[in-house]
């Protein structure tokens, strides 16, 4: 059986670790590598969890977790819901106040429709009206005119007619003197009317 | 030479930690921080006028809490659900806390590196939504969990033995190794760029060779660090989106 020397190696830094080396005692058979072999770390291994550390993790969630269910979160979020509900009646009354604008838009539209059918049947009334005294007036100035025309054309064809009786007694008479001068004879007053007026009706 | 400096230390001394005093040590001290930190956050939002526009510690709570709400509970669980948003607050916050000191500066260790607090919260877990499964559904809930509604007759008892052990079994073990692993492994990471620029800097022979290639290694750890932001929520929403799933698969059979 082998007596074993135990060195205990703390390693630096951070943690400790432990090792425990059995050495074989001078003159005893067994060389250094042997030594070396049996070397044993008395660490757990990096993956096996440490009770410490389990418990103070566990008791840090489990404070935050119930303060959490408890205080802390209902109170933040009673705060939102207060200030989502505020928004939302705001956004609320904004609607509905839109939705009164948008009412009262609406009917001012539909009464300014009323007012201007209104206005436009009565300019359409008064336009009718107004044709019809146009054309009356117009009928009225037109027969005047007519009349006056006629009028006129008479008593322009009673000058004509005068002027033109005044040319034939004038023709007829120059007429008769130039052909007594030319014969020697005065023609005879049918004869000379006759000519005169077949000359003057060319 | 060369080979020594790049020597890995022993990967307790990067995992354990010792006792600031009986039993206390950094991985506690991070758990209470961040179950402290959450407290105090919530407190101080609470203490806010909450009809005024919120901004600042405020915002930060509310908008977590909306996170949560809109984010988890409504996807995963519905209407129904809201009532788990405290505790699945709390899960999320606890977790990211925990995984944040990973990459924060003389603290760079994520507690959840570590096995103690992913297993207690993934059996946490595992009580919670077997107990809300027989809540709901009294003794039919284990029946329901191994034979989905719908499933033949005859694949029953394979369907019964593979859903037995994915729901009953694996779930808490690949919740914990799942956190766990991942921020392990980014520590571990981080660890090791971070030597082997040092072990590059501080490099005795082939100086004019070596010290400029500490700058790959360092532009590593600086991306490492980077994404490990990234894997702390990552990994806190993963954990906190499962466990909305799992309580809502029991809250509702046909899930």
């Amino acid at each position: 059986m082998h007596s074993a020397v135990v060195h205990l190696h703390v390693v630096h830094g951070h943690g400790s670790t432990v090792s425990v080396v059995l050495a074989p005692r001078a003159g005893d058979e067994g060389t250094e590598e042997e030594a070396h072999s049996e070397t044993v770390s008395k660490d757990p291994g990096p993956i096996v969890p440490e009770m410490k550390e389990l418990a103070w993790g566990a008791g840090s969630f489990i404070v935050l977790a119930l303060l959490m269910r408890f205080f802390l979160f209902p109170k933040l979020k009673k705060g939102m819901d207060a200030r989502y509900h505020g928004i939302r009646s705001s956004h609320d009354n904004a609607d509905a106040e839109r939705a009164a604008a948008r009412a009262e838009v609406a009917e001012y539209e539909a009464q300014l429709a009323g007012i201007k059918a209104e206005a436009a049947k009565i300019v359409d009334a008064a336009r009718v009206t107004l044709e019809a005294e146009r054309q009356t007036t117009l009928a009225e100035v037109n027969a005047r005119l007519a009349e006056q025309r006629a009028a006129a054309t008479a008593q322009a064809e009673a000058v004509r007619a005068a002027a033109q009786s005044q040319i034939h007694a004038a023709v007829s008479d120059v007429a008769g003197r130039a052909g007594e001068l030319a014969t020697g004879r005065k023609p005879g007053a049918d004869v000379v009317d006759r000519v005169v007026s077949e000359v003057m009706a060319r | 030479m060369i080979a020594e400096s790049f020597s890995f230390p022993e990967i307790n001394s990067i995992l354990r930690w010792q006792d600031f005093f009986t039993s206390f040590n950094k991985i506690a001290l991070i758990a209470v921080a961040a179950a402290l930190i959450g407290i105090v956050v919530f407190l101080l939002a609470g203490r806010k006028d909450p009809m005024v526009a919120p901004k600042g510690v405020r915002n930060l709570a509310e908008t977590s809490v909306e996170f949560i709400e809109n984010g988890i509970v409504m996807q995963t669980m519905g209407k129904d659900g809201l009532g788990w948003t405290p505790f699945l607050l709390s899960l999320f916050i606890f977790i990211y806390l925990c995984n944040v000191p990973g990459i924060i500066p003389l603290l760079q260790m994520p507690a959840t590196a570590r096995m103690a607090i992913p297993m207690f919260l993934a059996l946490l877990v595992w009580v919670i939504y077997n107990g809300v499964g027989f809540k709901h559904q009294g003794i039919k809930y284990l029946t329901n969990t191994i034979w989905p509604p719908g499933v033949p007759v005859a694949l029953k008892p394979l369907v019964g033995v593979i859903e037995f052990i994915s729901n009953i079994i694996v779930r808490p073990f690949s919740l914990t190794v799942r956190l766990f692993a991942n921020m392990l492994a980014g520590h571990i990471l981080l660890v090791t760029f971070a030597l082997l620029t040092q072990s590059l800097i501080t490099a005795e022979t082939m100086q004019a060779f070596l010290k400029p290639m500490a700058v790959l290694p360092f532009f590593m750890l600086v991306f490492l660090t980077a994404f490990e932001v990234l894997v702390a929520f990552l990994q806190a929403y993963i954990f906190t989106i499962l466990t909305a799933v799992y309580i809502g698969g029991s809250t509702h059979p046909e899930h």
